[in-house]
């Protein structure tokens, strides 16, 4: 009797969903983040539900067993544009298709696993270690130093490490964080070897899928292209990376309304969008996400810059805009904008301050009907889409990350665009 | 001596337990595990202390010990070569000798406790702890505890200074050697070549 | 007589507790809504649903966790809050741990809060949950000593150790008037402690959750109500030592301290959603350059105030 009391109590709570997003599932995750009765998490283990969101390749099956084996029964999974693992087809999962019934689908699937109609979750993997414990030798004393061999499968620290910063060195600590850590781009795998909170090296194992921009920048790359709705996309794109960088800095309520003039930029007349971004830019600077949290460090130097383009090279100091070239542009009196510093913060300002320039564009080009002169040629937020799109830059993290602090590392991957731009619009 | 029953029952249990994570952190395998139990043996032993009516200095022993072992534990995985400090590991070495001169120590050390004649002095009556022992503290004794504070001042700061790498000439990696007398010329006060520091070891 | 000394107090050491965390939770919706975050349910529903939520949860293991810390360690972690919360005086005469060194126990349960933070994040025997344990240990010893300094201040008006003492002291004028830094410091150093808002260095977002990445079920409902307990705790201790205690008029002696307490919590849980979290670098430079001076020109006043 208390038992179900207390289920009932806890079904009445918000849905824990933890996305698994696989190629062009972000649509999906945009959209639930602003749903109020569904909560997306961080760690498989604070989720009662799983989302598999998007097509998920062959190769990352193994990841996707190991995070659905994490999340604490009872626990079921749901399949969104997706194909469900074979083991759990004979189980019974949910498979959505359409973006208008998945909220609804989520919140009833809440409700019937903490009823319990859902019987047994299924685990996929054996649960048993998958690396020996024990050490080379009688107490593992054989080998090298005080323990011999890969216990537990983790290598050991051997010394002399070189330590990036002054002081004694200290051992480091590597493991691998996977495709579906929600934290930075999906699909992005890495080998981190961290020497305190700093990462010493960082390299990819699997790149990050390619994102679906939306088919207003398909389409100005074929024929002219009214500038209001490019820019009107251009908000969208940068103020839902912005949401990912507030969530990473602690500030829930912003990232919320960050998504929310994004998800308003198709829809909102422009005036009333410039006056939400000016009070939402000012909300920014008086919380301390400048001052506080991002950090002066990820300096792109310009060789970097220039291969990656877009706002980055900007940021960086490299003045090149396709927008300067387009008749339509500087009939509105378009004239780019740059920062000095390559480094995190001014990715952030610079990003804003396009913001606000495609707001004002947008505004002018609606009153004269402007459209775009050029075609083959687009600027898009990701960088210049001319004879190919604008392709993987994850390399580049190889190289920008060593000598960061972690919470600095992700924050400058947030603040970068390293993931490449797909072959399929939006849909 | 009239203490009561309870008071005598606790002690007993108090000391039980301080012996046994005692001699627990010699049988664990983990480094941070072994830094834990020791801080279970003085948490007992401030306990026991509270006991004796050493208000200031029981609870004070919670407090330092507890920040202590915290940087051992700390200590333990960022420098043991074993990652997280949670591999098995063994520790202690000539385990015969070992446990005969722990066995020993402790006999001797429990013999002297309980077959010498402490004197009897009771505590005198208003005995304020805290402020008897700030009076000792700022008067009879000032002079050793004011010097032993800048001692250890001066070992800390000397601690963070040798452990930099910026030498007095430059990084310690390049040999932080100091200018020449002329210019392009040797290294003035260095002593004749010395073969560079050991490379790979294995330290225990 | 034991009805006074020891079960009214330690009643109401229970009651503050429970209901301290529950309004604790209940403050913190209220702030999230007042900056514009929807929420699921009502705010009064909120924190008991999602209780029930982690009950019905399975607590789940790791590969090789160390089994006993880190089962134990949210129990841990609850008692240290409880033996914090126990040294409250709630009037004149009911305290449930009276000792002439309680500022001392209460130092010692910060101490010991670190070693337990500590027990949380390296049990798992997971990385991201160890980056967690680490970090914050390595930020709280700046945490513990402006709290031992700002702390330190108020017992030199009240010559004594003793929070009974303290609270006596203030009869013609709070220390939050008396010693105008005290209090700003302290409640600092309780967010910090506490790991919470712009300090969550712990169990951080950019560490998916840090020292609780791999807890669910039922022991991570008891390490979240031992976090906010905690933080309730704090705030009793800040009542008690900067805002009066039980002093007031009309109203009884613990009335006023849960009315004080209160307003304190609501100020910790705004302050925890203002800010965005701040990076390591710039909180050790914050606390050695600019708290830990401003701690020293409390004690200083505070000791030339008491020469005076």
């Amino acid at each position: 009797m208390a038992v179900s009391w207390l289920s009932r109590l806890a079904a009445r709570g918000p849905a824990t969903v933890f996305p698994a997003l696989g190629m062009q599932g972000e649509e999906a995750f945009y959209q639930l983040a602003l749903h109020p009765e569904i909560e997306l998490v961080d760690s498989p283990r604070h989720a009662s539900l799983l989302l598999v969101a998007g097509g998920v390749p062959p190769e990352l099956h193994e990841p996707l067993r190991r995070v659905h084996d994490q999340l604490p029964a009872p626990f079921t999974t749901l399949w969104y544009q997706s194909e469900p693992l074979l083991e759990l087809q004979q189980a019974g999962v949910v498979r959505v298709d359409s973006l208008e019934a998945l909220p609804d689908a989520l919140v009833d699937a809440h409700r019937k696993v903490l009823r319990g109609e859902l019987g047994v979750s299924p685990r996929l993997l054996v649960d048993e270690p998958p690396n020996p414990w024990r050490g080379l030798g009688d107490d593992g004393h054989g080998g090298e130093g005080m323990m011999g061999g890969v216990p537990y499968g983790r290598p050991m620290a051997m010394p002399p490490t070189q330590d990036l910063r002054d002081g004694l060195a200290l051992d480091t600590l590597t493991f691998r964080l996977g495709p579906f850590f929600p934290l930075w781009p999906a699909g992005l795998e890495a080998e981190v070897i961290l020497q305190g909170d700093i990462v010493q090296q960082f390299s990819v194992q699997s790149r990050p899928f390619p994102r679906a921009m939306s088919p207003v920048f398909f389409d100005a790359w074929e024929h002219a292209m009214s500038i209001a709705r490019l820019e009107r996309a251009r908000v969208q794109y940068h103020l839902r990376a912005l949401f990912h960088a507030l969530h990473l800095a602690g500030l829930p309520d912003l990232a919320w309304r960050a998504l929310r003039l994004a998800e308003a930029c198709d829809r909102q007349t422009i005036t009333a969008l410039e006056k939400g971004f000016k009070d939402f830019e000012r909300c920014l600077k008086r919380r301390g996400f400048f001052a506080l949290h991002l950090p002066t460090c990820g300096t792109l130097n310009t060789e970097h810059a220039e291969a990656l383009g877009g706002f980055a090279a900007r940021a960086a100091g490299i003045e090149g805009d396709a927008r300067r070239d387009d008749e339509g542009y500087r009939r509105l009196g378009f004239s780019a904008i740059s920062q000095q510093a390559g480094d995190t913060q001014s990715r952030w300002r610079q990003r804003l301050a396009e913001v606000a320039q495609s707001l004002t564009l947008a505004a002018r080009a609606q009153q004269n009907d402007a459209v775009t002169a050029t075609t083959g040629v687009v600027e898009t937020p990701r960088g210049v889409w001319r004879d190919e799109r604008p392709g993987d830059a994850s390399a580049l993290l190889e190289k920008l990350l060593p000598g960061l602090e972690w919470g600095e590392a992700l924050a400058t991957i947030a603040s970068l665009d390293v993931a490449g731009v797909s072959q399929w619009a939006r849909p | 001596m009239n203490t009561s029953f309870f008071v005598d029952v606790v002690f007993i249990l108090l000391a039980l337990f301080a012996v046994y994570t005692g001699w627990r952190v010699f049988r664990t395998d983990s480094m941070v595990r072994a830094s834990f139990f020791l801080l279970l043996s003085f948490i007992t032993v401030g306990a026991i202390m509270l006991l004796l009516s050493a208000m200031y200095l029981g609870v004070a022993m919670f407090f330092m010990m507890g920040v202590e072992m915290m940087v051992m534990a700390l200590f333990m995985v960022m420098f043991m070569m074993n990652p997280a400090g949670l591999n098995p590991m063994m520790m202690v070495h000539q385990h015969k000798l070992s446990i005969g001169a722990g066995i020993a120590s402790f006999v001797i050390l429990a013999a002297m406790a309980l077959l010498s004649r402490f004197p009897v002095q009771p505590l005198p009556a208003g005995l304020e702890p805290v402020s008897s022992l700030g009076n000792e503290l700022l008067g009879d004794s000032m002079l050793i505890f004011e010097s032993a504070g800048v001692v250890l001042l001066a070992t800390m700061i000397g601690v963070v200074v040798l452990s930099s790498q910026r030498g007095r000439f430059g990084s310690a990696q390049e040999g932080s050697m100091p200018p020449g007398l002329e210019p392009g010329g040797e290294p003035a006060g260095m002593p004749e070549e010395d073969s560079g520091a050991g490379g790979h070891h294995h330290g225990h | 007589m034991i009805l006074d000394q020891l079960i009214w107090p330690l009643l109401l050491v229970f009651a503050t507790l429970g209901g301290g965390v529950y309004l604790l939770a209940v403050l913190d919706g209220l702030a999230a809504r007042s900056f514009g975050l929807p929420q699921a349910q009502s705010v009064w529903l909120l924190p008991l649903s999602r209780g029930a939520w982690l009950l019905s949860q399975q607590a789940n293991v790791t590969e090789a966790p160390d089994w006993w810390g880190w089962r134990l360690a949210p129990a841990l972690y609850l008692t240290l809050a409880a033996i914090g919360l126990a040294l409250v005086p709630w009037s004149r005469d009911w305290v449930a741990t009276d000792i002439t060194t309680s500022l001392v126990l209460w130092g010692s349960v910060e101490a010991l809060a670190t070693v337990v933070i500590f027990l949380q994040g390296w049990s798992a025997n997971t990385h991201l949950a160890l980056i967690g344990a680490y970090r914050y240990v390595a930020l709280g010893l700046s945490y513990i000593l402006i709290s031992m300094f700002v702390l330190i201040g108020v017992t030199l008006p009240a010559e004594s150790l003793a929070l009974t003492q303290v609270v006596a002291s203030q009869q013609e004028l709070w220390n939050v008037l008396r010693q105008p830094l005290g209090l700003p410091l302290f409640l600092i150093v309780g967010l910090s402690i506490t790991f919470r808002g712009p300090f969550n260095l712990a169990d951080s977002t950019d560490l998916a959750g840090g020292t609780s990445v791999e807890v669910s079920g039922p022991q991570r409902l008891v390490w979240e109500f031992a976090r906010s307990a905690m933080l309730v705790a704090f705030s009793g201790i800040a009542t008690t030592a900067f805002l009066g205690g039980w002093l007031g008029p009309w109203l009884p002696g613990p009335l006023w301290v849960m009315l004080k307490m209160l307003a304190v919590l609501a100020i910790l849980a705004w302050l925890g959603r203002w800010f965005a979290r701040i990076t390591p670098e710039r909180c050790i430079s914050l606390m050695w350059l600019a708290l830990l001076p401003l701690s020293f020109i409390d004690l200083i006043w505070a000791g030339v105030e008491a020469l005076l």
